[in-house]
């Protein structure tokens, strides 16, 4: 597995049962996903009811660039307002009032298996739609907001639409020695990689260690955690190219925003191919060193009635 | 708010991934990986092979990144094809480090979809566990997975700990004996005090595959000639978990099926797996017999002949005096083959009359100047029993004070992967 | 194998050579104990020979501590930049928690002699490896995702 998929698979299999089979069954399942996003999914007293509750550390953010819009608009009738404690928005489905059409109910239930991408889009869209907006005025110098979506304790990204493009910009935050120094050599290949003939074609990416680019340096936050020179800053350029209405642009938003875990889960796996490289070294070298001992002697050992021990 | 301790169960079988406070895992699918180099080489090298799969997204065919080439569970079974399979795990403890980091890699990025650094986890052993099997385990955990605190349960205790959810058990203790019988082996252990007491343990070597061979076996012997060749295992499995109970005792229960004859004799409807056919198959005695090779072993077996009942008596009464009581008072059933129907009742019924017999005996040799106190027999049969270790950890991890019993990053940092030798006991939780 | 490399591992296995001249030794302070005299350093001098360094350039250099029962050596393992030195610091340790697996031995000592110009010889292969496919890995991984923008 290269790439990291947006799909969450326990939500699918939980809901697939009760509303693409309409075969209600009591459960009551917590889930995670990347990023702190953690998912209640219940069956109320009759199981013929099914709540779904989704708290996530940035909704709040999320909230002011269309969040709440989003899920209005794609799941208007499903949501309630007695939000479930702890949680930032519950929707309940009833088993009696859903689509009749069982394509429209698996649609249902994989719409809510990403419904984190979704929710995490809606910046993106707004940033994209803002740029179209800029080019189409022929606005020079426009200005736009900066959306920060906080989406974990010590990171964050930041989204801004300008002229004639769109800036991603990722807070990272490495823990550990390894992973700051693997880290490193992984974003400069980033850097690097627009280099190559096949992908010129790909956004431009920009890493910054100590200062944070000009677009974020006025914000107060980081002016607090500058002294914290463990933080770097990835900048994604992205054209009108890379946002083409249709799949581009699903396709842009659902990769961008998984930046983190995808840099993160190849951190990790290089973690884990060294570990290999290193047993292996280490069974050579006690080969070497397993040569020194000394061979036993192969003698029959007899039990006293006169059987042979087998060794094993 | 807090993220939930990821809970993860390897078996040699399967493994039951999910997160604590969760009454059933999330994923379980057996302990197998894929990869690409063939499965009798082992890891003979990192070389690839020309034909890259259609299916694989031609990761073969990038530099540097070949071992990211693999699937996990089921997914690694209908990729058997194009792919070596390997089975990390043999006798409940970890045979290939590269694989299981691997394994691990995909259960926790690609199912699960969580971030390591942001959880606490839970992983699970067998008894008599090496040290140096924990510290390879955490060297992984804290190293490559960076995950915030680890604690390794034994699976017997986690089965104990999971049978608090029977309204048979009045007080949360840590002492009993658990029968553990999945597809493979039935193991029986003892624990005191959230212990293993591993000289006593006992392994039977009758678990669910060898019923589910009777049960084959029984249905070729009357002749079930509708049953298509290549389906005949896959019927006798479905047969054995649908169907199955423990009678109380076969001859009555011979006399008793022929009697109520039109609702005790049912009917298997299969659909034949290559020409779709529909086929009917009928089910009789092997509907009490598969299950009583536990108890009359010699009915399928001729090496091994002991019926569980008695090996259970005997693994107590190999233990110290002093906890016999306990281990009696709290026998703990965990495993999808102990799930048959009646199981506990006879065990219970076979077991106190062995211990009864035993105390009369004793009565009787002392010429009737000692009364002892009888001793309370407890089969404990409850609804998280198919994945009772899974459950039993889920149980603990959604205690608040889990996360103060787990070794954590910054402790694994300070003393090294040696502290992780030692769990602490859940003993002291209320 | 470059140039300096061989003379500089050649003078390594025959300092070695003379120095595992070793012989059983019981402690001259402590009654029944024989102790590793490098280690202890309990008795007088005569018992601990002079040190020896070995030097190839600043980073690589061999440190012999022979005595009369037991030697230590030492090895600096080149660690040109972060990199190199986070997977050193990572094998070094990885090794050390194995440590248990690395047996002493007695009465053999060309094949001691053996390993550790081997140690030698492929750590630093070994390090550079790693280094190299940690940047192929991670061309790759950029590679990937950034193709998925195209």
């Amino acid at each position: 597995m290269i790439l990291l998929d947006n799909h969450n698979v326990v939500i699918e299999e939980t809901l697939t049962q009760p509303i693409v089979n309409n075969n209600p069954t009591a459960f009551d399942v917590k889930v995670v996903d990347f990023d702190g996003v953690s998912c209640h999914l219940s069956t109320l007293e009759s199981n013929s009811v099914i709540r779904f509750s989704l708290s996530m550390l940035c909704y709040k953010e999320l909230v002011q660039w269309g969040a709440q819009d989003m899920l209005q608009r794609e799941y208007g009738p499903y949501c309630v307002s007695d939000t479930e404690e702890g949680y930032d928005f519950t929707l309940e489905f009833n088993l009696q009032n859903l689509p009749k059409d069982k394509e429209q109910r698996e649609e249902l239930v994989n719409k809510l298996a990403m419904i984190k991408r979704d929710l995490l889009a809606q910046p993106f869209e707004r940033a994209f739609e803002q740029q179209a907006k800029f080019e189409d005025e022929k606005q020079t110098n426009p200005h736009s907001e900066l959306m920060q979506i906080h989406y974990r304790d010590q990171e964050a990204f930041y989204i801004q639409a300008q002229l004639d493009r769109v800036t991603v910009i990722f807070s990272t935050l490495f823990k550990e020695d390894t992973d700051k120094i693997f880290g490193k050599v992984f974003l400069q290949e980033f850097v690097d990689a627009r280099r190559r003939p096949n992908i010129q074609n790909a956004p431009q990416v920009l890493y910054s260690s100590k200062e944070p680019p000009l677009e974020i340096r006025h914000l107060s936050e980081l002016q607090k955690t500058n002294k914290n020179e463990e933080i770097g800053y990835v900048t994604f350029v992205l054209f009108p190219r890379h946002f083409t209405r249709g799949d581009v642009r699903e396709k842009t938003i659902s990769q961008i925003q998984l930046f983190r875990d995808y840099l993160h889960y190849h951190i990790k796996c290089s973690k884990a191919y060294m570990h290999s490289r290193m047993r292996a070294r280490v069974q050579a070298f006690l080969k070497v060193l397993n040569r020194a001992k000394p061979e036993l002697p192969n003698v029959e050992k007899k039990t006293i009635t006169g059987k042979t021990i087998v060794r094993t | 708010m807090r993220l939930p301790p990821v809970i993860m169960d390897n078996g040699t079988g399967y493994t039951k991934l999910g997160f604590a406070g969760n009454s059933e895992p999330s994923f379980v699918f057996p302990t197998v990986i894929a990869t690409r180099d063939s499965a009798n080489t082992g890891a003979s090298g990192t070389s690839v092979p020309s034909k890259a799969s259609h299916l694989s997204g031609n990761i073969a065919s990038k530099r540097g990144i070949e071992d990211l080439d693999f699937y996990i569970g089921n997914e690694a079974l209908s990729n058997s094809k194009t792919y070596g399979l390997h089975y990390p795990i043999r006798h409940g403890q970890i045979d290939n480090w590269d694989q299981m980091e691997r394994f691990w890699e995909q259960s926790i990025f690609k199912y699960l979809r969580c971030e390591p650094e942001d959880h606490y986890f839970l992983l699970t052993e067998p008894p008599l566990n090496a040290p140096e099997n924990r510290e390879q385990t955490a060297e992984i955990m804290f190293e490559s997975f960076n995950i915030q605190g680890l604690y390794i349960a034994v699976q017997a205790v986690l089965a104990l700990a999971a049978s608090w959810t029977s309204k048979k058990v009045s007080d949360k203790v840590l002492t009993g004996t658990v029968i553990d019988s999945g597809d493979g082996v039935t193991h029986v252990i003892p624990v005191a005090e959230g212990y293993v007491i591993g000289s006593s343990i006992k392994h039977i070597p009758i678990a669910g595959r060898d019923i589910t061979y009777y049960v084959q076996q029984l249905l070729r012997d009357r002749g079930e000639t509708s049953i298509p060749p290549e389906d005949s295992l896959k019927v006798a499995e479905s047969i054995k978990e649908r169907f199955s109970y423990v009678c109380s005792d076969i001859v009555k229960e011979f006399k008793k099926s022929d009697k109520e004859a039109d609702t005790f004799f049912q009917k298997y409807q299969g659909i034949h797996s290559v020409t779709g056919q529909p086929y009917e198959v009928d089910v009789g005695f092997e509907r009490f017999l598969g299950p009583e090779i536990f108890f009359n072993p010699e009915i399928a077996s001729s090496d091994f002949l002991t019926p569980l009942p008695n090996v259970v008596d005997n693994v107590i009464q190999s233990c110290p005096i002093d906890v016999r009581r306990g281990l009696y008072n709290n026998i703990v059933l965990s495993g999808g083959s102990t799930m048959f129907k009646g199981f506990d009742k006879r065990l219970h019924r076979d077991m106190k009359r062995a211990v009864d017999a035993r105390v009369k005996r004793s009565e009787e040799l002392s010429g009737g100047t000692m009364k002892a106190k009888e001793i309370d027999v407890k089969v404990i049969s409850h609804k998280k029993q198919r994945y009772a270790v899974w459950y039993g950890g889920s149980l603990l991890g959604s205690t608040p004070v889990f996360n103060s019993y787990c070794h954590t990053k910054a402790e694994y940092e300070e003393h090294g992967p040696s502290i992780c030798r030692h769990n602490r006991v859940f003993g002291s939780m209320g | 194998m470059s140039n300096t490399l061989r003379p500089y591992l050649a003078a390594v296995r025959s300092t070695l050579t003379a120095a595992l001249c070793l012989e059983n030794f019981s402690s001259q302070v402590a009654e029944r104990h024989n102790n590793p005299e490098v280690e202890a350093r309990l008795s007088s001098s005569e018992v601990v020979v002079n040190p020896l360094t070995i030097s190839r350039n600043k980073q690589e250099k061999v440190l012999i501590e022979p005595s009369v029962n037991s030697i230590r050596v030492s090895i600096k393992i080149k660690q040109a930049d972060e990199i190199e030195r986070i997977l050193c610091h990572k094998f070094t340790r990885f090794m050390m928690i194995r440590a248990e697996n690395f047996i002493i031995l007695r009465r053999k000592p060309i094949i001691v002699i053996d390993f550790i110009i081997q140690f030698m010889e492929e750590v630093d292969k070994e390090i550079s490896e790693m280094k190299l496919s940690l940047n192929t890995r991670a061309r790759t991984v950029a590679e990937s995702y950034l193709l998925q923008f195209t």
